[in-house]
């Protein structure tokens, strides 16, 4: 079941008629129509809405993109960035929404462990999925984007880990999108209990030539992951677009007893993001640690919401999310960290810290708590400030340009989120990234 | 720098008056009042807010969310919560169409 994005909009007959191209079971069939009946009966969101009163889609035309349809014709993909100098153990690639030939090693699938397309795995491990897809997670009755997303999900990863097994090396899932494409791929992760894995996810596109407007691409996605008892996951994801794209995702981790996740998210590309992660903490003792690393230039716009949730006792969770933005760039973050009443001994913090490196760049940082029960520790901090101008003489007097030293301080700003990031090749590739951004100010 | 674009006729938008337009890629607030055009961001400076949907007092536009005012004719912000000019674009009229271009600055 391979597909590409033909636009035909996205109209009745062209929904039908990607469902009987896919042949899929009943039930997801089902689930498919539910979710399209509420994205043909919910609003666009607007700024009257509070989730979204920073966010401006008006410029965003729907009918520029289409349904994933089957198409011969395969692009090349854009480059990945964290991958340099890993041993892989498995990879999972989409192009344009198009799921491509998967790979894992050989000893892992001996032990049970399933890597692969939502597609193949939909077809091999039908009930194991339907178990999880859209059942706890994400709910695609949120918004718009998240019912679109459920009604034309192609393409994608789900990484299975059985019980007890533990991964050593890296798996890879990535997306890539070419120029005025669309994609709509599922990633959903499930540890069983007692085992471990390291995913790196990352997405990336094209840009052009500078003197050109970027061409434009679609994003509406979904990332569901549970994490079983005493289970660990280290997941990593990259959102790396054009800055044409408009990213639209619902991103959900469910934690059980004892378990631990951690979760970097690293932003850097599209034209607007507006995104929805969630981490719930449903087992006691479970603990999340999030990270997040946002650089920010051109016009774009990235707004993320994050939620920890805590429903059950003794649970951490622990939120870093630093963005640094430069021209007339704009970063929004509204955290909450939301406590239940029988989730007593719970240790709960969230901040944001901005870096302001251009006058007209805009950093809203929102941090919020609702605690119900009486016997917690939790906390936020946030703050925006811009580069300090005696640390940049500092560094010139020393030999270093002025564009060395504020990369040098970004660099520095970020250490702290780095720091607590436990896979090399994602530090590094961040930190090549970001200071590969960084223009020269005065 | 952008062209200019035609965004409407002079008496599509009443004096005194509003409409939002998009103008390339941009949405703007296009004022008539007292036979001039003028066109503002459609965003307040202080949060965002949609000043297509404010109120016109005199050459004051003022923001439906927290009430911050700013000169139509220059974009300058009047008064708090907003302390930065929202941008104000160039506007001509050629017989009885309106034109507008975006000032990215």
């Amino acid at each position: 079941m391979s597909g590409t994005i033909v636009k035909q909009g996205f109209t009745n007959e062209a929904f039908e008629s990607f469902l009987a191209r896919r042949r899929e079971p009943a039930w997801l069939v089902e689930l498919r129509r539910d979710a399209w009946a509420v994205f043909l009966d919910l609003p666009f969101p607007d700024r009257t809405q509070e989730e979204w009163m920073r966010t401006d889609i008006r410029a965003f035309k729907l009918d520029g993109f289409g349904i994933p349809s089957p198409s011969a014709e395969e692009k090349p993909l854009a480059k990945a960035l964290l991958t340099e100098g890993v041993d892989l153990v498995g990879r999972a690639v989409t192009g344009d929404s198009r799921p491509l030939p998967t790979r894992l090693d050989a000893e892992l699938a001996r032990r049970g462990v399933l890597f692969g397309s939502l597609e193949e795995l939909i077809e091999t491990h039908g009930e194991l999925i339907r178990r999880y897809l859209f059942t706890k997670a994400v709910d695609y009755r949120a918004d718009k984007f998240a019912a679109l997303h459920a009604a034309c999900m192609s393409g994608g990863a789900v990484l299975y880990v059985p019980k007890g097994v533990k991964i050593d090396g890296p798996l890879h899932i990535f997306s890539s999108l070419s120029p005025d494409a669309a994609d709509f791929s599922h990633t959903l992760i499930i540890l069983d209990e007692d085992a471990e894995a390291t995913v790196l996810s990352e997405t990336a596109g094209f840009d052009g030539q500078a003197d050109q407007a970027p061409s434009a691409g679609l994003h509406c996605g979904a990332i569901e992951i549970f994490v079983g008892p005493r289970s660990r996951l280290r997941y990593v994801n990259l959102q790396n677009w054009g800055s044409g794209v408009w990213h639209f995702a619902h991103q959900k981790a469910l934690v059980d007893r004892d378990a631990d996740i951690q979760w970097t998210i690293g932003a850097l590309g599209s034209r607007l993001a507006k995104v929805n992660q969630h981490v719930a903490l449903v087992g006691p003792g479970a603990n999340a640690q999030v990270n997040g690393v946002m650089f920010t230039e051109g016009r774009q716009h990235l707004s993320y919401h994050t939620l920890q949730r805590h429903h059950a006792m003794r649970c951490t969770s622990d939120l870093l999310y630093k963005g640094a933005l430069q021209d007339k760039s704009r970063l929004v973050w509204r955290g909450m960290i939301k406590v239940d009443r029988d989730a007593q001994k719970t240790d709960g913090y969230q901040r944001n810290d901005n870096l302001i490196l251009s006058e007209d760049a805009r950093a809203d940082s929102i941090p919020g708590l609702e605690i119900e029960a009486d016997d917690v520790k939790c906390s936020h901090g946030a703050t925006a400030g811009r580069v300090d101008d005696e640390q940049v003489f500092y560094a010139r007097c020393r030999g270093l340009t002025r564009k060395e030293a504020v990369r040098m301080i970004v660099a520095g700003f970020f250490q702290q989120v780095f720091d607590r990031i436990t896979i090399d090749s994602v530090r590094h590739a961040l930190g090549e990234a970001i200071g590969r951004r960084i223009r020269e100010y005065n | 720098m952008s062209e200019f674009f035609k965004v409407c006729k002079t008496a599509d938008v009443p004096d005194p008056g509003k409409t939002v337009f998009e103008v390339d890629d941009h949405f703007i607030v296009l004022i008539h009042l007292d036979g001039e055009f003028y066109a503002l961001d459609d965003a307040c400076t202080h949060d965002g807010g949609p000043l297509g949907d404010g109120f016109l007092e005199g050459s004051q536009i003022i923001c439906p969310r927290h009430g911050a005012r700013f000169d139509v004719r220059t974009g300058q912000a009047l008064s708090m919560p907003a302390v930065q000019a929202t941008t104000a674009h160039v506007v001509k009229v050629e017989g009885d169409d309106v034109f507008v271009r975006i000032r990215e600055e």
